[in-house]
């Protein structure tokens, strides 16, 4: 058997479900992996190590017994640190929430731990989840496992590093402006962002509450097809879910011959690094090889896209975080309280302005891809920027280099559409480069089965980082 | 800077939501929201009157039964 933290999560689970290993020994191998990891990338909040080596003890003497729990039974995983579970640490990555205990569990950790996964601890995260690159001066930031003087992406920076050194499997990350699709481009990983209203984010941290989404990000688009078929579907905690569709496990193995690829004409296909725009076109011609129809789509303006995903954004970030901005404004870090006093400028006009106009961007959009299945993009114009020059704090350029790494997310936001992130290739410094497969709503299964496709005939994904 | 972004309207913003800010704050919202404001405002969309929040919706659960 290969290096057990090597494994993807299908397999991981098979092999403890058929007992090739047990729990006991996959916790312990990934164990040793983050104690061997941990200095260098800072992916962990923190390690549970008796708890999760009590669980993966239980999980083995269950299923002696016979009594699997489900898909992913006895596979440790460890999640977002705002993703709440009763009795455990959730501090998102902030001085305000340091020492907070969640009073209760996500529906969506609740629905992974009843297939049969356990804790294994936190990963760190950006400041509340508002930041695109992954530093926070309060835990310190997360480097890159393929280069770690390089930015993770962000917000869900820990949930990208943890993933991409094989510390874990796979773990879920929020998407609210790309901080799923982020981390997953620069640290070589396949990412989903679902479709808005697809899965519950009923006991996790709130950024905007018109774009959040909850997602996995894992080692293969089949592992976060895996983890979605176990977190989606409809919750009284989460009314935006109500009328969510059943995952459709049959729709993600339809073949890829037949379906059709938007490639925009413009927008997301300008000023790329020549390394993404070739990953563009080998990801095309290999579409092409697997029986995808490509044509061009002229899709409607997304700056204008973006600015309305910013208002609504800033608004809501700033209405959530008013009390403490109010009453505790030096606890938050200098660059996400700048990011929530942002959103204090706009007029309840413009706000509401921003979110009745979704429903005709909406249709725009739709009516600019046809009858295509999925739009082929860059997640990023280039590959992970250093830490140094993208520190708002230090290099005078930072902005303008994370406005330019970060401009073909938040059109997908704002559009409530799922969007996977597969590797597609390596660029300068060795780093990764991801592309996104951007779906119809509800979709998300024939986004799935794009990415195994797309996976079945490239092995950009099976490439591991090495600790220098 | 155009006039509804103006540092005396961030200003009078944040104070009408109690959110206390330093003295450069307004002008340095005002910088960092400018580009944004300006674009939306600049296209000045026309919605529907019939069109609330929610339509959206409808659009996109409309699009998964297609």
């Amino acid at each position: 058997m290969s290096d057990i933290a090597e494994m993807n999560l299908k397999d991981l689970a098979a092999a403890i479900r058929r007992r090739k290993v047990s729990s006991l020994e996959v916790t312990k191998a990934l164990m040793a992996r983050i104690d061997k990891w941990q200095p260098t990338l800072n992916a962990f909040a923190r390690v549970e190590a008796e708890d999760a080596l009590k669980s993966a003890k239980a999980a083995d003497r269950a299923l002696a017994a016979g009594k699997a729990k489900g898909p992913l039974h006895g596979v440790p995983l460890a999640h977002k640190d705002m993703y709440y579970s009763k009795g455990k640490l959730a501090e998102c990555g902030s001085k305000i929430r340091k020492g907070w205990i969640a009073p209760t569990t996500a529906t969506a950790v609740e629905r992974l731990e009843a297939a049969g996964s356990f804790r294994l601890g936190a990963v760190n995260m950006v400041e509340f989840a508002y930041g695109p690159t992954g530093h926070n001066v309060h835990t310190g930031n997360v480097c890159n496992p393929w280069s770690p003087d390089s930015i993770t992406g962000g917000s869900s920076s820990g949930s990208g590093s943890a993933v991409g050194a094989r510390l874990i499997p796979a773990a879920l990350g929020s998407d609210t402006g790309g901080s799923i699709r982020m981390p997953a481009h620069f640290c070589g990983v396949s990412g989903f962002k679902p479709t808005n209203g697809r899965v519950s984010r009923a006991n996790c941290m709130p950024l905007s509450f018109t774009l959040d989404t909850v997602g996995p990000l894992a080692r293969t688009a089949e592992d976060c097809a895996i983890i979605l078929s176990i977190i989606a579907g409809p919750d009284p905690l989460d009314p935006t879910t109500a009328l969510a569709p059943k995952w459709d496990a049959k729709a993600v193995k339809r073949p890829a011959k037949g379906l059709s690829i938007g490639i925009p004409k413009s927008f997301y296909v300008d000023d790329l690094e020549p390394d993404v725009a070739k990953a563009m076109d080998d990801a095309k011609a290999a579409f092409r090889k697997l029986g995808v129809k490509i044509v061009e789509v002229d899709l409607p303006d997304q700056v204008l896209v973006s600015a309305a995903a910013m208002i609504v954004l800033a608004v809501e970030a700033a209405t959530y975080h008013a009390p403490w901005l109010r009453e505790r404004p030096d606890d938050y870090g200098k660059q996400v309280r700048n990011r929530l006093q942002n959103g204090l400028a706009y007029s309840a006009v413009e706000y509401l302005e921003a979110l009745r106009w979704r429903a005709h961007a909406l249709q725009a959009h739709l009516a600019a891809i046809g009858k295509c299945d999925a739009v082929l993009a860059p997640v990023s114009r280039a590959v992970a920027p250093t830490i140094a020059e993208t520190d708002v704090g230090g290099a005078g350029n930072a902005e303008a280099i994370i406005q330019g790494v970060t401009r073909f997310m938040r059109p997908i936001n704002y559009l409530g559409l799922p969007a996977l992130v597969v590797p597609a290739g390596f660029g300068q410094r060795g780093l990764p480069i991801g592309l996104q497969l951007i779906g119809r709503p509800f979709n998300d299964e024939t986004v799935a089965a794009l990415g195994i496709a797309f996976q079945s005939a490239t092995d950009h994904h099976t490439k591991v980082p090495k600790l220098a | 800077m155009p006039n509804d972004v103006s540092p005396e309207r961030i200003a009078a913003l944040a104070a009408a939501a109690r959110v206390p800010i330093s003295e450069k704050g307004p002008e340095r919202i005002a910088r960092a929201v400018t580009p944004t404001v300006a674009r939306y405002a600049a296209e000045n969309i026309a919605i529907p009157l019939e069109t609330e929040p929610s339509s959206f919706l409808v659009v996109q659960h409309k699009d998964a039964g297609r």
